[in-house]
């Protein structure tokens, strides 16, 4: 079994930092300072940390591991005359996630996104969820002049999201994706390995996996595990195969997704780890989403690439929902894939 | 300013269940009125005076209650579904952090809405609250069912922040800024001879008709009623000649429903006080408890001095403590009789 308070506490601190795609450090900081001594670390040009950790063998096949540090976000992209913050989503974020939610900047700053009263809107635009172009962020501001002693062009603001746990062992924050995966892994760093592993916490997943991209380059891997979040759909109204996978039923392993067909054998092999040891597994029933996988498996003239994933609902929103069982299943088939990898020839 | 409005913002008092925001209210009441007390109504009175002094009394007023949802039916695995207490805004539900306020307390959940995937063809319009559900992190209803109990009320939960200068953010500034105003007036006056006695209302269910105003109105012995609430403060995407401008002071409604006499005597202390002020005339009825207020008995001569007010009925609603605080004066004003500063 696990070591839960360990990994949750990780979670719980992960959760809690800002860093959108491009705007990393504060994650990046955190995790270099909870990397144990022996491991070589590296940041590469682009932000990717780079953590290599010797283990009791050296595998035949290079194995890469890999999640996430950045998670979506805004940036302001005009203060307008009277004040207000214009702004662009950094990463894919919907509209209806955005009305109505304070957001924060790096100086602690608060803003909020609405627009007029629905007393004043004709039955036209009630209809109508309005587009995010059409918003923008109020921080009290009474014209530029002030707005820019508080925020400007360029600077990154995030969703206030608070971390908790509630009902029956799920939690629930914003950035748990995929700052979940980098509690993963950062557990597993701690820990003893059975092989030597690279483990690497990518930049830039949301607006494009580019930083995996660089980082397969450099590593040059034979086999990537990569950590993840995965849209879970099982909520009142959905049903069957749109519900795409579970909480409560453990790891999601992938067979394909929108960016990457994955490894068959790996994905039988992860599956198989999973039953071996006794934990919760599934797949996921509908072709979405996509992660750092598309870049890995393509890179370096290929990559055999495998997902691990916590079923998680409201992604990308300042509330996701997982169930602690789960996040603790990924860490297990994790850990037992590595030894089951490390044995392939 | 700050404290008491955090103190008020953070109770819960959704219309009919209005048990947290009057205790807070009748907490800070209690300064002033020593009798403050809150009804089974869900409303806080006091009376600040002598009922046999034969001086005219007035009443200060202010809804207690905020929008929220109610909880209706508990679906098999573990969802509530809600109805509006109150006009909540549709645009904002997806993905909300809410309370459901339980008998045994408060639990959290997440208010979901269909992902894209599911409901493709509803992607860009707004969803209906029959279509919500709040997930509670239960896995069944008999699990639920431990916790939470249909009647319920959720509640978005957002606690006062500060924004740039004299602005701050909350859930349930309509109307807590009002009651923050009315106790801001009772401080000015404090220990002064009024040519008034005071009666003070905090009224329950507001947001579903000024039922509570209806009911404690009919107790009270007021000649002479103030109301406050909120009203639409301008912002870019509305109609610049339906809205008060934030910041620019209390917006002293007129109206064929107000009282004409009072209205002008507002107008003219606040001229006198220098107290910042806007007119907001209205056609007809206020939509506001002054409309019951003033048909109350044989009629109780009302006024209502609002308060400008950003996104009304989100949890993200704005205001600038310079128009509570002078809304709070003009009150305090009028209560003197326009004798000395406010």
């Amino acid at each position: 079994m696990s070591e839960n308070k360990e990994l949750f506490d990780l979670t719980e601190k992960l959760s809690k930092l800002c860093g959108t795609s491009g705007d990393e450090g504060a994650v990046r900081d955190f995790i270099s300072s909870r990397i144990p001594a022996g491991c070589t670390v590296t940041t590469d040009s682009i932000g990717n940390l780079i953590v290599f950790k010797k283990g009791a063998q050296t595998p035949a096949k290079k194995i890469m591991y890999c999640a996430h540090m950045d998670e979506v976000g805004f940036i302001v992209t005009y203060v307008c005359e009277d004040g207000r913050l214009k702004f662009a989503p950094v990463g894919g974020i919907s509209s209806s996630v955005v009305f109505g939610r304070r957001v924060v900047f790096a100086n602690g700053t608060v803003g909020v996104i609405a627009a007029k009263a629905l007393h004043q809107l004709t039955s036209d635009e009630e209809e109508k969820q309005p587009k995010i172009e059409d918003l923008a962020i109020d921080i009290g501001a009474e014209n530029a002049e002030e707005a820019r002693k508080y925020a400007d062009q360029g600077d990154f603001c995030y969703f206030m999201g608070s971390y908790e746990e509630f009902g029956d062992g799920f939690i629930k924050g914003k950035a748990l994706d995929d700052r979940a995966g980098c509690a993963v892994m950062l557990t597993m760093l701690n820990e003893e390995l059975p092989y030597d592993a690279y483990f690497v916490f990518t930049v830039q997943e949301e607006i494009g996996t580019r930083g995996a991209q660089c980082a397969a380059f450099t590593v040059k891997p034979d086999i990537a595990v990569i950590l993840e979040t995965t849209t879970a759909c099982d909520i009142a109204g959905s049903e069957d195969e749109k519900e795409v996978c579970r909480l409560g039923e453990g790891v999601v392993v992938s067979f394909m997704d929108r960016s990457t067909i994955y490894d068959r054998e790996l994905y039988r092999l992860a599956r198989r780890a999973a039953d071996d040891i006794g934990v919760k597994n599934q797949t996921k029933s509908l072709i979405a989403g996509g992660n750092d996988s598309g870049a890995v498996h393509k890179a370096v003239g290929g990559v055999r690439t495998a997902a691990l994933s916590v079923p998680t609902r409201y992604l990308h929103s300042p509330s996701c929902v997982m169930k602690k069982e789960d996040v603790t299943a990924v860490l297990d088939t994790a850990r037992e894939l590595l030894k089951r990898l490390g044995e392939l020839q | 300013m700050d404290e008491i409005l955090e103190k008020l913002c953070a109770a819960n008092g959704v219309s009919g269940a209005e048990d947290g925001a009057c205790e807070a209210a009748r907490a800070l009441l209690a300064q002033y009125a020593p009798d403050a007390a809150a009804d089974r109504f869900g409303c806080v009175t006091g009376f600040i005076g002598d009922r046999n002094n034969g001086k005219p009394t007035v009443m200060l007023e202010a809804h207690i209650d905020e929008i929220g949802f109610i909880v209706t039916y508990i679906d098999e695995d573990g969802f509530l579904k809600v109805g509006n207490c109150g006009g909540t805004d549709r645009r904002l539900y997806a993905a909300q952090t809410v309370n459901v306020h339980c008998e045994s307390g408060d639990i959290r959940g997440v208010i979901c809405t269909l992902p894209p995937h599911v409901a493709a063809d509803n992607k860009d319009k707004t969803q209906k609250t029959s279509d919500i559900a709040i997930d509670v992190g239960f896995p069944s209803r008999e699990a639920a069912e431990k916790v939470v109990s249909p009647g319920d009320r959720v509640t978005i939960d957002n606690r006062l922040a500060k924004l740039a200068g004299t602005r701050r953010t909350a859930k349930a500034l309509d109307d807590r800024a009002g009651v923050a105003a009315v106790l801001h007036a009772l401080e000015l006056v404090k220990g002064r001879e009024l040519p008034y006695n005071i009666e003070v209302l905090f009224a329950s269910q507001e947001e579903v008709g000024s039922r509570g105003a209806i009911i404690s109105a009919f107790n009270s012995r007021a000649d002479i009623a103030l109301a406050t609430d909120v009203s639409f403060a301008y912002t870019s995407d509305a109609k610049k000649h339906e809205c008060g401008v934030m910041g620019k002071g209390a917006m002293i409604g007129v109206s064929p429903v107000l009282d004409r006499e009072i209205t002008v005597e507002l107008k003219k202390l606040a001229a006198d006080k220098k107290i910042p002020f806007q007119t907001e005339v209205m056609g007809r009825s206020t939509g506001t408890d002054a409309d019951d207020i003033s048909v109350s008995h044989g009629g109780i001569r009302t006024a209502l001095i609002s308060i400008p007010l950003k996104y009304m009925h989100t949890p993200v609603e704005v205001i600038d403590t310079v128009d509570v605080e002078a809304v709070g004066r003009l009150m305090a004003a009028f209560l003197t009789g326009g004798e000395g500063d406010v």
